[in-house]
């Protein structure tokens, strides 16, 4: 069972983030097809937030096909990521990512330079309508 | 609610069963000598005029401890609905608002009117019945000082008094009732006005004095119409004799031979006629014996009294018992009135 | 969707001041409703209005569909936890929640007791003798074992320490996924609202500023950034509701349903914390210490 936590200043609203726990539980490999979410009261209390977001996330969640609720029993994580496959499959990708880090800091730029160039490329990506999964 | 209400009144309830107990104790210890004391001296049999010497004896004979239990006896009844009012009444609702529980007893399921009905009921009730049964406790034990006490009454014995004698009235009869109920109300109104316990206290005690000191003297004596009568004068006048120069006199009386025990309002000297003098008729001036009286008896001189007689003793005490019960119904009326309309 | 409370152009004065004036809100039954503002805002008089504690001066408000309740049946339905939760301090924890079972015909003594154990309250401990998060959830649980339709919180947790609010909100929390109950609670604090409220109601100077739900409020107001403007100039559909200026640069912060086609705008979202200070200085004049970087021309 995984265990949620709650970023208040991160701006990003709580339902999204507890969408993104689950989906980074996923792809870590912690969470799997067939395991239990944790009950919305519990996340609730948990967490001190209503237990309409919780909710909320678990439908998103279940109209994504990753979760499905069962009538007085629980949600159940019913589906995978992409392709199903985990980072660690992600061998060929990580190792371009790792070149291309190594070209960034030969060209003299620092993490912040480095870490902006990242942040408005994947921006404007997203923007031109390129499928980010 | 019932249960709340006890709870809540709990810490008094004990501190008055207390007092109870104490009073009664001192009581129980030293009444039935007095009453033995009181058999052997044949004042119980002495009936009409002419008992005063008889009952002044027997004061006489008691005077000491039995007068200083006699004294706090009284002190006691009288404070009761006084201090009743004071810590029973003031801090009743003021404390509910002070502390704000107000907010959290208002918002069950119960109303306000029955909140406050229950709230009122059973140390109102307790009230009277703690005043009202120190009174009679009191009465049983001091029975022979008062009998004693009225038919000595006027300034000549110690402790004689009538029952109407200012002290007396009030700490005998129904009137306890009537000054417990008013008492505890007043309490509670000034709790509900002021809103805080220790300044509530306060007013409840000031106003409650004031009251307590008005209704004799303005009240009491307008209830009944008083009646008149004229007593001769006779040798070893009873009661007061002042002169003035020139051949002035004045004659004062707080004794009745024929009524000992009723209420002199007032007395002064009169003719023959029936009007009031002030001046000596020349003869009486200088009498053989230093005793004016057989001559101004001779003259048709007699001392005309103002006063209520004993026969309307029970009919002022359930009078006034009657107002003060009003006035406490009128207050609590008030009360209701006042928390029904919501203030914050 | 039915509401539990609605109030038209409700007003309360005292003597010469208007602690709440021209008050009209539509609030939806199955919320967690957060009522933020400043202190002296008038949400205390707003809340002790529909729990019957106070009369109106103005305009009306209903409570569940009736008038605030003052029979018994009506006030079973609502519960009620006061500001600075008072208590009998004489009383212990065993006889307060006797008291519940006395004075309400619906209390469910099985829960409130359940609740006291759970929170680690000595049932023969005095409540004056609590500390001040015990005192509140012994409050709270006099509020709910009637189980009431509507729970009506005045400033729950201003008076605790981190902790104790954090556990009080958990607590609250989890008593709300277990049934249906719909929640008002003020605040003065918006990080206790942001997390657990799901419509809000912002009372700023005796009078609501906005309300609506979160979603809502959080879609419908926008942080433009761009070149220096005159507020005035912006389309009728976009209401400024603060803005703030540099020589240079304007930052407004705008209320509107419309999207924003502006190029020159930097449109980004506001947190509710931002959102609500930004009423506030509307009410108080607007943006009056920004002033102090302008450049007159």
């Amino acid at each position: 069972m995984i265990e949620f936590h709650l970023d208040g200043r991160s701006g990003v609203a709580p339902y999204m983030q507890l969408i993104h726990q689950v989906r980074q539980a996923l792809r870590l490999g912690l969470l799997r097809e067939g395991d239990q979410l944790p009950k919305v009261k519990d996340v609730a209390a948990g967490l001190a937030i209503n237990p309409n977001t919780v909710l909320k996330a678990y439908r998103e969640l279940e109209y994504e096909g990753l979760a499905a609720a069962r009538p007085g029993v629980g949600t159940f994580v019913t589906g995978t990521l992409g392709g199903g496959e985990s980072l660690a499959a992600h061998g060929p990708l990580r190792r371009e990512l790792q070149r291309w880090l190594a070209k960034a800091r030969r060209a003299g730029l620092d993490d912040e330079s480095i870490e902006a160039l990242f942040a408005s490329t994947f921006r404007s990506a997203a923007e031109t309508g390129e499928e980010i999964a | 609610m019932t249960w709340l209400t006890w709870r809540q009144f709990r810490p008094q309830a004990v501190t008055s069963v207390v007092a109870l107990a104490v009073f009664a104790i001192l009581l129980a210890a030293t009444g039935p000598h007095l009453a033995g004391m009181y058999a052997s001296s044949g004042v119980a049999s002495c009936h009409g005029g002419g008992c005063q010497p008889l009952a002044g004896n027997f004061l006489t004979t008691v005077s000491g401890g039995y007068t200083v239990v006699f004294m706090l006896g009284m002190a006691g009844v009288l404070l009761a609905p006084a201090l009743i009012g004071v810590f029973w009444g003031a801090p009743l609702l003021s404390r509910e608002f002070e502390t704000g529980t107000y907010r959290m007893a208002w918002t069950q399921s119960i109303t306000r009117a029955r909140w406050m009905a229950s709230k009122l009921a059973l140390p109102g009730l307790a009230a009277i019945a703690v005043t009202e049964g120190l009174s009679l406790m009191y009465g049983w034990w001091a029975a022979p000082i008062g009998q004693a006490a009225r038919l000595a009454s006027g300034s000549n014995f110690p402790l004689g008094m009538s029952p109407f004698s200012l002290l007396a009235f009030d700490a005998h009869g129904v009137v306890p009732i009537g000054y417990a109920a008013f008492g505890f109300t007043l309490g509670v109104t000034a709790g509900v006005l002021i809103r805080r316990a220790v300044p509530a206290m306060a007013v409840t005690l000031l106003i409650f004095a004031a009251v307590q000191f008005v209704v004799p003297l303005a009240i009491r004596p307008n209830l009944f119409p008083p009646e008149h009568a004229s007593q001769p004068l006779t040798a070893n006048f009873s009661g007061v004799q002042s002169q003035g120069p020139g051949r002035r006199f004045a004659l004062a009386l707080d004794y009745l031979d024929s009524q000992p025990g009723a209420w002199i309002y007032s007395s002064r000297a009169v003719n023959a006629a029936g009007q009031p003098v002030s001046i000596m008729p020349a003869a009486c001036a200088h009498p053989p014996n230093g005793d004016s009286m057989p001559c101004m008896a001779s003259h048709g001189f007699a001392v005309a009294v103002t006063y209520q007689p004993t026969s309307r003793y029970w009919p002022i005490q359930w009078t006034e018992t009657g107002i003060y019960l009003g006035l406490a119904v009128i207050l609590a009326g008030f009360c209701y009135w006042r928390l029904g309309r919501r203030l914050p | 969707m039915t509401s539990v409370i609605e109030t038209q152009e409700l007003g309360k004065r005292y003597r010469r001041l208007w602690a709440l004036a021209d008050c009209t809100l539509s609030i939806p039954a199955g919320h967690v409703v957060g009522l933020v503002g400043p202190n002296g805002a008038g949400k205390t008089t707003l809340l002790n209005l529909a729990v019957g504690l106070l009369a109106p001066t103005t305009g009306t408000i209903q409570v569940l569909g009736g008038p605030p309740p003052a029979k018994p049946a009506q006030l079973a339905r609502v519960g009620f936890l006061a500001q600075d939760a008072p208590v009998y301090a004489g009383l212990t924890v065993a006889e307060h929640l006797k008291l519940g079972a006395r004075l309400n015909p619906g209390w469910d003594a099985e829960f409130a007791r359940r609740r006291t154990d759970w929170l680690g309250l000595d049932p023969g401990q005095k409540a004056g003798k609590l500390s001040g998060g015990q005192r509140a959830q012994l409050a709270l649980t006099l509020a709910i074992g009637k189980r009431p339709d509507l729970l009506i919180l005045d400033e729950p947790v201003a008076s605790l320490d981190p902790l104790a609010r954090r556990e009080f909100l958990e607590d609250l929390m989890e008593a709300i996924a277990e049934g249906e109950l719909s929640v008002v609670l003020s605040s003065h604090l918006m990080a206790d609202l942001e997390r657990v409220c799901d419509y809000l109601v912002v009372l700023v100077g005796s009078r609501v500023r906005v309300a609506g739900p979160v979603d809502e409020l959080l879609a419908t107001h926008h942080l433009l950034t761009g070149p220096r403007r005159d507020p005035a100039t912006l389309p009728a559909g976009q209401e400024v509701i603060s803005a703030s200026h540099t020589d240079r640069q304007s930052t407004l912060l705008v209320r509107t349903s419309d999207p924003i086609l502006d190029p020159a705008w930097t449109v980004s979202g506001v947190g509710l914390e931002d959102m609500v200070l930004a009423y506030m200085r509307q009410a108080a004049g607007g943006g009056r210490r920004r002033d102090q970087l302008e450049v007159h021309r």
